[in-house]
């Protein structure tokens, strides 16, 4: 359920502090290209690594946890640099440029299969690498169309930023703030779209459960597998890994079918689901460390 | 509850379908015709909403399509909903 009270942390922090950046480096990237904009890319994150308080904390805390010894400046320093990256390369994935890059995928056949059948499929992501891979992988596959679920607040800003890169995209967005939001979903699903969403964060007030994610539980929101099972869709993850340079890797690996849920069981899937996907999360956060991108106190 | 707030009967059958499909804690019949279904009012989000247009699809023959400019209107109460639904029922 939603409600209306204070915005959870991420929502007023994260996102506000990092727009203003992102602006800026779509502007560079657009006029003067990659390897420009990649020189910004370190002046840049030695100024939020010196002026933001709160998220280096948080990038501290999530270090210790997945590198399991006391993460130094320099570490924080390759994590604000990886972040930066990729939504540098965010620009060029929307923008046609997937050839610049060296994209290896595994589990290309779990996506094929899906095309094969046309039954689209729930593609649930995390704020870990780039997403924006896989829609660029996307449109390189005939046939393959991807649709993002996002909250409204970010849908519009997601959406305003699209505009100015590459309008046809903008379209591929559908916001959560309106009650025909999941109607929409269903809709696009059934035209064989994959949809994808990040279920690593939730609103406040939003049902949430915890799980076990690097040595502590987390709060994860339970609404993209109720989602997932009350539209009866197959799940796939998908983890976008930046690896430095122009190397990406793609994962996709099937979570679970929900499509077969037994209505009275409906409980124990999801939270079965919910368990995996997590412990997946955890896998590849483990195997790189600096593509998780929460940068506000995810156990708190 | 007032005399304009009480439901009529297609109202009454569409709140306990609702409450059913939910399991929402509250009785069907202290649901306020009049109050919004989304957010504020009885708090249903998105994901319920979706629940209650596959459920009325099955039981009504209605389809609630998402794209509907009047969308924001057919959900904005069980009144409404209601009314579209006796509106646009087969036969």
């Amino acid at each position: 359920m939603t409600s209306a009270g204070t915005p959870p942390e991420w929502t007023v922090r994260g996102e506000r502090g990092a727009m203003p950046l992102l602006k800026f480096i779509v502007w560079v990237a657009l006029r003067l290209g990659r390897p420009a904009a990649r020189l910004f890319l370190y002046p840049i994150c030695l100024y939020f690594l010196i002026f933001s308080g709160r998220p280096r904390l948080a990038s501290r805390r999530y270090l210790a946890r997945v590198l399991g010894r006391r993460p130094g400046a320099a570490d924080v320093f390759r994590h604000y640099h990886a972040f930066a990256s990729c939504i540098l390369d965010r620009v060029f994935f929307l923008n046609d440029g997937l050839h610049r890059f060296d994209v290896q995928v595994q589990g290309e056949d779990v996506v094929m299969d899906i095309l094969e059948r046309g039954s689209g499929c729930i593609l649930l992501g995390a704020h870990f690498g780039s997403f924006e891979v896989a829609r660029a992988l996307g449109r390189r596959q005939p046939g393959l169309r991807v649709t993002l679920v996002m909250y409204e607040e970010n849908a519009r800003k997601i959406r305003s930023a699209l505009n100015a890169i590459n309008p046809d995209l903008a379209m591929d967005v559908v916001g959560l703030g309106k009650p025909g939001a999941m109607i929409e979903v269903d809709q696009r699903l059934e035209e064989g779209h994959f949809v994808g969403i990040l279920a690593d964060r939730s609103l406040d007030g939003e049902e949430r459960a915890r799980y076990p994610f690097l040595g502590a539980p987390a709060a994860f929101p339970s609404g993209p597998f109720r989602m997932a099972a009350l539209l009866k869709r197959p799940v796939v993850l998908m983890f976008g890994a930046y690896r430095g340079g122009r190397r990406y890797d793609v994962h996709f690996e099937r979570l679970t079918d929900l499509s077969e849920a037994a209505p009275c069981g409906v409980r124990d899937d999801i939270d079965k689901a919910m368990s995996r996907y997590v412990e997946r999360l955890e896998h590849h956060c483990r195997e790189a460390p600096f593509n998780w991108f929460n940068f506000f106190d995810f156990w708190a | 509850m007032s005399e304009q707030n009480s439901q009529n009967h297609d109202e009454a059958t569409l709140a306990r379908l609702i409450v059913i499909t939910l399991n929402l804690e509250v009785q069907a019949a202290e649901i306020d015709p009049d109050a919004p279904l989304f957010d504020e009012g009885l708090g249903l989000d998105s994901i319920d909403m979706l629940e209650v247009a596959l459920v009325v699809s099955k039981e009504f023959g209605v389809k609630l399509r998402a794209n509907d400019k009047s969308n924001h209107e057919i959900f904005a109460s069980l009144r409404s909903l209601s009314r579209y639904i006796q509106q646009n029922r087969a036969g």
